[in-house]
């Protein structure tokens, strides 16, 4: 919120507006509405049997009063309150179960589109927004949903009705017992309005400071390592202290609101039965009314508060349910991107109209990939591709090398069909895959990680892969082999490790075209040899694409292109770029420079003496 | 300033004293101490009952709070008997005057208990906050555990469980509510009242029971439905390795059978909260009728008037909010803090008496006057000489186990204040801290390499030269930029850029580098191994990499690759145990 202040990079995901969302909950309670029917008359229904609890207690005290009460009076009057409760109790809990049922079911309806709908949404719509806005609505929004079912569900089935029944009962026992709503109404509206000025914005600023106290705690957990190293220690805790107070500050915010509310509910609570009173009084006096109806009068006046607090209280929780919603459905708004986002073999893609059917182009079985001039931009202003021409041929492996920024993960991106050139054409395989340095490992089972990619995989075929990948030991370093639970909540791989998952993953996929991005980037450099004998293995026998970051990766592969400011500046193989003197040439020299002093294998110090100080 | 803290304070209120807001500095605040031998129940107690000063005055004021609630049935059964029944005006002005005096109670003090308490939980937690983050999460000491993934909801909801405060206050008060309510009764009528005081603990006890399944269950669903939230951030945050792959659809069919358990779930625990609301709303609607035809019995009989029998109804009605509170909160509540005071206890208790950290590592390192000795199990000891630079090339194993060793150094032998002061480690993966750039600095390093502030400015653009960041970090305006959660809105690069500028600003006398450059493209890795030479001048610096460029500018290499057959050497630790005193 305040934070984004780097506004021209991040463009939020869309948030539907209030008629969209109705819309959208109409649409979802499609096939329940029967459901929501029953839910009324079944409120309706046992509201009014808790009018019948003080209602025959009322009639026991004029009985009483006037003499005409027995023990057997007294005896009726026990069976049907006992028999008005049971029968109120089952009323409400059946009212209560319906809609909550209905409600979980839309709300798994509208979080199952709400994930397929991330999965389908342009890919760099949600790198402008930041995927930290996506994570929020599939899980914060969902939880806030959910949570908040216990509250809203029965005050908007039994609460409501509880009111509204008691209300009508009061003015059917005498019209002028009507005139207490005249009374507390003004009160309740003005505290309403008061409170939902104030309530949400200071709870939001307290849950705000409370996730930013859980922030600084985990990242202290998780970086302790850095933390003792840097000699963090002293700061760190005062840090977390900081925002451990902000929070004390905030909290005791919050309960004075709170109790500022109570205090303005306390006084209508008041008003109401002083009204009461002096009705009763009035009444009374001329004779219209008797001492029990009175009595049954504030019975019902004095049932009503809990529902009438619970209802006010349930109006903040209400509006963030809304913008929950408003958030979640705005999700499902993002138009799919108009091209498919997966390319197809059969059909070119036409970025800008300049289609050619495929079959055309007879030089099609031999190269797996044709990009002519392509271009392609995030913002639509600044180009991040241009002019690009290149063909792969089947089987054939080129590196990209660049420095950051000059476009080589945009080129990655786009020939694997996740973003659509804005123009220009492009053919790619439908079998492509690409492997980015972002190396997630999935919540789950191992094996429920090799077989994301391919569910048909069997055993036979994962442990092949995560062999071909270098990771044969893995499976043997896991306790319960490929049932053993990784990721969040399991057993965290190490950089390498989680690397050969990736391409083990591509190994199970078994696609057409790889494109590595980095791919071995973040492990240890320790790992990279070994990562690199990975990565060429999972290129055997397909068309490859390599993001480079080691020139050792470079330098194995059939051709080079050099990209700089978006644009292919040098290709050839890399014995053609060495000698023509280019950037690669430099780079190259420097890193064989380098190379000479890195021992061989093998124990022994060496000095490099030479390197002046 | 007529509302400073944005209460929305009217006219008429927003003269009075807030009470019981918190200062702004927060309050110093010492760190529990802790008695192994008292046992976590003892533990939980101590933490309950160390602010009495704040909860004995919050019980007199609940008290008086649940007082008035049972009074207000009590008073308009009296209103009605005594006013409206007579026809008196002045009788119902004074009843009016007794009602609103009753409110004036409970409405004062259920606000004034509540915020003492709040007041009270809010300074226990802090203080159980600052004593787990100095114990737990912040411990730089050899015998501390390192802190686990469970010390972020340790510190968070745990510490909100134990320290409940609220515990000495809402259930008493509710408790002698129960009992006022009684007593009236007693006074009432001692047979009725007496009944009453026998069936009200049957009653709860009745409520705890069927409230015990429910609240079972909607842990087990809060927990399913917690695992399905945590699958949608999980698969999200996947994403581009799920569209790399084009498992869209796999991974939304996984997503749909989580979601379709935690909803059969959900199912589940409305069944049972159907259930529960129709035990207890019979239970409860059964006693008040209880009590009320029994009043009427008793009425009948001429044993009680008509404003005793309202009353006796409009108390029965009156005892059902403390019954529920101490059934559904009251019970849960202690069972939660016991748990949660527990958990606490062994993480304080085991800062001081699991294994030590030293003994895993296999190793040691000894810094004195700027020459470091480190020591690896099964590998030869690199001596450090002042001013030289070192690459190391080591197997995955054998770098963690050397980081280890440089974290936690010896304990007998090394003074760790000094150490730390001398000794940087920058780890692989480094972590950034959430703020902003300048704050990812290290500003209190060493006051005796760069007091003055212009040092520490040229020092800074100086790392970040040297690291590389000018691409990103170009202005001074940068420095108020955020980096997000564990510098999120960075790239990996950046990342890594930015966490090698932030050591290299340090200036320490000794700087370990583990794969400073991995996340960095080949061009910008030549770059920033160029500068490294001359931003160490003069300073020691130990480079752990296998990356050729970086290895290029050391003095010399070592190869930890594979392991010596010599054992590391004993000799060392105690002529430097006593020149190291010397040393600070």
């Amino acid at each position: 919120m305040s934070e984004s202040s780097d506004s021209e990079t991040v463009t939020a995901l869309p948030v539907a507006g209030g008629r969209q969302t109705w819309q959208t909950v109409w649409a979802l309670s499609r096939g329940r509405r029967l459901v929501f029917l029953s839910v009324t008359v079944l409120g309706v229904a046992s509201a009014a049997v808790g009018l019948v609890t003080p209602a025959v207690i009322g009639g026991l005290v004029d009985r009483i009063h006037t003499g005409a009460a027995t023990s057997s009076t007294v005896g009726i009057a026990l069976v049907a309150l006992i028999l008005a409760a049971f029968l109120g109790a089952l009323g409400t809990a059946a009212t209560v179960v319906l809609a909550a049922r209905a409600y979980h079911a839309m709300l798994a309806d509208l979080r199952e589109s709400l994930v397929e709908q991330a999965m389908s949404v342009p890919q760099n719509v949600i790198e402008r927004a930041g995927t930290g806005d996506l994570i929020s609505r599939t899980s914060d929004d969902v939880s806030q949903i959910a949570d908040a079912a216990p509250q809203i569900i029965p005050t908007f089935t039994t609460v409501v009705f509880t009111i509204i029944v008691t209300f009508a009962g009061l003015t059917a026992l005498d019209p002028w017992y009507g005139l207490i709503v005249v009374a507390v109404l003004p009160v309740y509206v003005f505290t309403l309005r008061w409170y939902l000025a104030i309530g949400p914005r200071v709870y939001r600023s307290e849950r705000a400071a409370m996730s930013r106290r859980a922030q600084q705690i985990t990242e202290s957990q998780r970086g302790y390592d850095t933390v003792v190293g840097l000699g963090l220690t002293r700061q760190r805790h005062d840090t977390v202290v900081n925002t451990s107070w902000e929070v004390v500050e905030h909290s005791l915010r919050a309960r004075t609101v709170q109790n500022m509310f109570f205090g303005r509910l306390n006084l209508a609570e008041y008003l109401g039965l002083a009204v009461l009173l002096v009705i009763g009084f009035i009444l009374i006096g001329d004779g219209s009314s008797t001492i029990g109806a009175t009595t049954t009068a504030m019975l019902l006046f004095l049932r009503l508060f809990g529902p009438i607090n619970q209802l006010l209280i349930v109006v903040d929780t209400l509006q963030s349910v809304l913008a929950s919603l408003s958030r979640m459905i705005g999700v499902l708004t993002i138009p799919q991107s108009g091209s498919p986002h997966t390319c197809r073999p059969s059909e070119p893609r036409p970025a800008d109209g300049l289609a050619r059917p495929a079959h055309e182009d007879t030089a099609l079985c031999e190269r797996t990939v044709r990009l002519e001039g392509v271009m392609f931009s995030y913002d639509g202003r600044e180009p991040a591709l241009s002019d690009i021409d290149l063909d792969i041929e089947t089987g054939e492996h080129i590196a990209v090398i660049g420095a950051s920024g000059a476009g080589k993960s945009t080129l990655a991106a786009v020939i694997a069909g996740i973003h659509s050139p804005d123009s220009g054409r492009l053919v790619c395989p439908r079998g492509t895959a690409l492997v980015t340095q972002e190396m997630h490992v999935f919540a789950g089972t191992l094996r429920e990680n090799l077989t994301l990619a391919n569910p048909e995989a069997g055993d036979e075929k994962l442990r092949a892969a995560l062999v071909s990948a270098g990771a044969e030991g893995l499976v043997d370093l896991l306790p319960e082999g490929l049932d053993t639970e990784v990721g969040a909540g399991g057993r965290i791989l190490t950089p390498a490790q989680s690397q050969q998952l990736a391409l083990a993953r591509i190994m199970v996929l078994d696609p057409e075209l790889v494109i590595l991005d980095e791919a071995a980037a973040e492990a240890g450099s320790a790992q990279a040899g070994l990562l690199d004998q990975a990565a060429a293995e999972t290129l055997r026998g397909r068309t490859g694409m390599v993001i480079a970051h080691r020139l050792s990766q470079a330098s194995v592969c059939d051709r080079i292109i050099v990209m700089e400011g978006g644009r292919i500046v040098e290709t050839g193989t890399p014995d053609q770029l060495r000698e023509a003197g280019g950037v690669y040439a430099r780079l190259w020299s420097a890193w064989v420079e380098a190379q000479a002093f890195t021992p061989g294998a093998g124990p022994h110090i060496s000095r490099n003496s030479h390197r002046p100080r | 300033m007529a509302d400073p803290a944005g209460l929305g304070r009217g006219p008429l209120t927003r003269r009075l004293p807030m009470l019981w807001q918190a200062p702004a500095q927060p309050p110093r605040a010492d760190a529990f101490t802790i008695a192994p031998e008292a046992g976590s129940r003892r533990f939980l107690l101590s933490v309950m009952f160390s602010v009495k000063r704040f909860s004995i005055p919050a019980l007199a004021l609940g008290i008086a709070w649940q007082a008035g609630e049972a009074l207000v049935p009590v008073v308009m059964g009296a209103a009605i008997d005594r006013a409206l029944a007579t026809g008196d005006w002045q009788r119902l002005l004074i009843w009016l005057a007794v009602l609103a005096a009753v409110f004036v109670m409970l409405s004062l003090g259920f606000r004034l208990a509540t915020q003492l308490v709040e007041y009270a939980t809010e300074i226990v937690q802090h203080r159980l906050r600052i004593t787990l983050s100095r114990e737990v999460l912040h411990a730089d000491r050899s015998d501390a555990p390192r802190p686990d993934g469970g010390t972020v909801s340790l510190m968070t909801n745990d510490v909100a469980r134990t320290a409940a405060i609220g515990l000495t206050m809402y259930p008493v008060a509710e408790f002698a509510g129960i009992i006022i309510i009684a007593s009236t009764l007693l006074f009432v009528h001692w047979p009725l009242g007496l009944i009453v005081l026998a069936g009200v603990p049957a009653a709860v006890w009745l409520m705890g029971l069927l409230s015990g399944r429910l609240a079972q269950d909607s842990r087990k669903y809060q927990t399913l439905l917690a695992g399905t939230v945590g699958r949608a951030s999980d698969l999200v945050s996947g994403y581009r390795v799920i569209k790399g792959i084009r498992a869209d659809a796999e991974a939304s069919r996984r997503y749909r059978l989580a979601s379709r358990e935690t909803l059969a779930g959900a199912y589940r625990n409305v069944g049972l909260l159907g259930r529960f609301l129709v035990g207890s709303n019979t239970v409860s609607g059964a006693f008040v009728g209880g009590v009320a035809a029994l009043a009427a019995w008793f009425a009948v009989e001429g044993q009680i008037t008509i404003g005793e029998l309202i009353a006796a109804v409009g108390l029965a009605q009156a005892l059902l909010p403390p019954m529920r509170m101490v059934a559904m909160n009251a019970v849960p509540a202690w069972a939660n803090a016991r748990a949660s005071s527990a958990r606490i206890f062994d993480a304080l208790q085991g800062s001081h008496t699991s294994p030590r950290r030293s003994g895993r590592n296999g190793g040691r390192a000894v810094d004195v006057d700027s020459r470091l000795r480190l020591s690896v199990d099964g590998h030869r000891a690199i001596d450090l000489d002042c001013g030289e630079m070192i690459g190391v090339l080591a197997t995955e194993r054998t770098a963690a186990s050397v980081i280890d060793v440089l974290l936690s150094p010896e304990s007998s032998t090394i003074n760790r204040g000094s150490y730390r002061a001398r000794v940087t480690v920058s780890p692989h993966h480094a972590t950034l801290f959430s703020g902003t750039v300048g704050q990812a600095f290290v500003p209190d390093h060493d006051p005796g390499t760069a007091s003055d502030s212009v040092t520490e400015k040229s020092l800074l653009a100086k790392a970040l030269h040297t690291a590389a960041c000018d691409d990103f970090i170009s202005s001074g305006e940068d420095a108020d930029r955020e980096i997000g959660e564990m510098g999120n809105r960075l790239s990996g690069g950046q990342r890594q850029r930015l966490a090698l500028a932030r050591a290299l600003a340090a200036f320490p006398p000794v700087l370990v580098l583990h794969d400073p450059t991995t996340a960095v493209d080949s061009v910008t890795e030549q770059t920033i191994a160029g500068r490294l030479p001359a931003a160490r001048a003069g300073r020691s610096t130990i480079v752990i990499t296998a990356s050729p460029p970086l290895l290029g500018v050391c003095d010399r290499i070592v190869d930890l690759r594979e392991p010596t057959e010599s054992q590391p050497t004993a000799e060392g630790p105690k002529d430097i145990q006593e020149t190291e005193g010397a040393d600070v």
